[in-house]
């Protein structure tokens, strides 16, 4: 679903983001570990050719697109409908004055899903709440009257409803509790199983990672400076920025296994 | 002691967050962990007297803070936020001798220096402005400021939540060498693992645990504590578990926590009172099967 090579992202020269490999297949999760200014979230916005100021090379493939060279109407069929972009806070980006189900229905319509018909946009929405584990009476709520857990969840049920095949996901749970992130990440675990949902994670919490993801890069800098499979990375870390990493993880007693 | 909590219920207008909480700051550390609308950061400004109890009181030493001598007070009890909270336009050796008691101008430029040395910054640094440091640096400095009074205890409001995890281990390491006592506010039960002997597990503006924090993560007495250390994510480990729902609205009467509870039984609609049990303090029917590691379903 995603296939990236040798990207290199520069603002004013400066170089922010040097890829030389990404891989996301359907049903598959790679995570992009690193710090402030690793060069991860730019990564995460070149893919849907959303970095708009910076000079870029390479190659970038997403849903069978090739996004670096695509016409602005080429990129507006994946933006959002096939390929969906989860934020840290989804609340900041949802209308205030604009009850959920409302600006659901509006999301469906402007991407032609769901035939234009009441009725199949509301089998749809119903659906799409239902699988991220949220009370249909949602839809009644303007985004004030919801939590981040909830928001965040809605933001993924947007993605299923738009028939979204990749999320594109930015700290999705950095700004949640962690019961709450618990619940969110057990919604994104049964979208990538039941819909083989492929899945790109940026996130700075490499215990979080751990326990989600099948490949990890970790970046620093604007460089990738180790990936692999999550399991052997975590376990046998061979970069010694990826160790300092790992150090840094604080544990807590007790595990829960 | 320097500081205990008697009783104390806490609001904004009428409505009450925090009910009747009953702590002391002892030494080596202590932490108030919760979520968001815990009623935590509530309960730390009443600590700094920021807000006055709608009833209760606060201790500090024989006197109540109503009555207690205010400058000393403000002396022996220094914040630390989040580092947001520099000004902007300000040098960093300006803001930290502004923190400096009256009558220390003589020696101030010495002092700030010494300051800066002490949470491992290069006093050089005392002439750049926030937005010319780093993050990890900021944290640094409000800490600094802090420390400029000599206070004997400091009151932590989410120290390093906004720092990268490298820096942030490194900022703890500064305060756990550090002299003066701890009351820790977080979410992050790493956090107060590293820094903190004696923890309080605060839900919807109740005390639920209370006890020596190994004990309490190791083998928690109270279904709220074992849902927050299970939800937190290991390295390698399974994936982090959603006990009960996360966001069930806390229960009016009763157990605040049983519409969430996996052990809830009928007995619950009643307040738990809080009581003693092995080596912790908490409020409970269920505490015995909790340490037992009963895992859901009521008792037979």
């Amino acid at each position: 679903m995603i296939e990236v090579r040798d990207l290199r992202v520069r603002y004013g020269g400066r170089l922010v983001a040097d890829v030389p490999e990404l891989d996301v297949g359907a049903g598959e999760c790679v995570a992009i570990v690193g710090e402030s200014g690793s060069g991860k979230s730019t990564t995460l916005l070149s893919l849907l050719g959303l970095t708009p100021d910076a000079e870029i090379s390479g190659q970038v493939r997403v849903c069978g697109v090739e996004v670096l060279t695509a016409s602005p109407r080429r990129l507006r069929e994946i933006r959002g409908a096939r390929v969906a972009l989860v934020m840290q806070s989804p609340q900041a980006a949802l209308s205030p004055a604009t009850r959920l189900g409302v600006l659901m229905r509006r999301a469906l319509k402007l991407h032609g899903v769901g035939n234009g018909s009441a009725k199949g946009s509301a089998e749809i929405m119903a659906e799409a709440v239902a699988a991220v584990m949220l009370d249909p009476e949602i839809l009644t709520r303007y985004p004030h009257e919801v939590s981040g857990g909830q928001a965040q969840r809605f933001a993924l049920a947007l993605a299923i409803a738009l028939g979204a095949e990749v999320i594109l996901a930015d700290e999705p749970t950095s700004a949640l509790d962690v019961t709450v992130q618990a619940e969110v990440v057990g919604v994104l675990r049964r979208l990538r199983a039941e819909r083989g949902l492929a899945l790109l994670l940026v996130s700075h919490d490499l215990a979080l990672v751990s326990t989600i993801a099948d490949r990890v890069l970790v970046m620093k800098d604007g460089a990738v400076v180790e990936s692999g499979p999550a399991a052997r990375v975590l376990a046998e870390p061979r970069h010694p920025y990826t160790r300092e990493l790992l150090e840094a993880v604080l544990s807590v007693p007790g595990a829960s296994l | 002691m320097i500081l205990r909590a008697e009783r104390v219920t806490l609001g904004y207008g009428r409505r009450p967050v925090v009910h009747e909480v009953t702590l002391d700051i002892t030494e080596g550390g202590v932490g108030l962990i919760g979520e968001s609308g815990s009623g935590k950061t509530t309960l730390a400004r009443a600590f700094l007297g920021l807000l006055t109890p709608m009833s209760g009181n606060i201790w500090y030493g024989d006197q109540t803070l109503k009555k207690a001598d205010l400058r000393k007070f403000r002396k022996d009890v220094q914040p630390v936020f989040q580092a947001e909270a520099l000004d902007p336009r300000m040098r960093i050796g300006t803001s930290i001798a502004e923190a400096l008691p009256r009558g220390s101008r003589p020696g101030a430029k010495q002092r700030v220096a010494e300051l800066l040395e002490q949470v491992g910054l290069d006093p050089g640094l005392a002439a750049r402005r926030p937005h010319q440091l780093s993050g990890g640096q900021r944290q640094r400095v409000v800490i600094a400021r802090a420390l400029a009074v000599d206070p004997r205890l400091l009151i932590l409001d989410e120290p390093t939540s906004a720092l990268d995890v490298t820096v942030q281990a490194r900022i703890l390491d500064l305060l756990a060498s550090l002299d003066a006592e701890r009351l820790l506010i977080t979410h992050n039960l790493a956090v107060v693992e590293r820094l903190c002997r004696t923890s309080h597990v605060l839900f919807a503006g109740r005390v639920v645990e209370s006890g020596p924090t190994r004990d309490l993560l190791a083998n928690p007495a109270h279904p709220y504590t074992r849902a927050l250390r299970d939800a937190v994510p290991r390295l390698g480990g399974p994936p982090p578990e959603a006990t009960g729902r996360a966001e069930a609205v806390p229960a009016g009467t009763g157990c605040p926590f049983r519409l969430r509870c996996p052990l809830a039984v009928p007995e619950c609609e009643r307040a738990p009172e809080p009581r003693d049990v092995e080596s912790r303090q908490v409020a409970c029917h269920r505490a015995e099967d909790v340490l037992a590691g009963a895992s859901g379903g009521p008792v037979t």
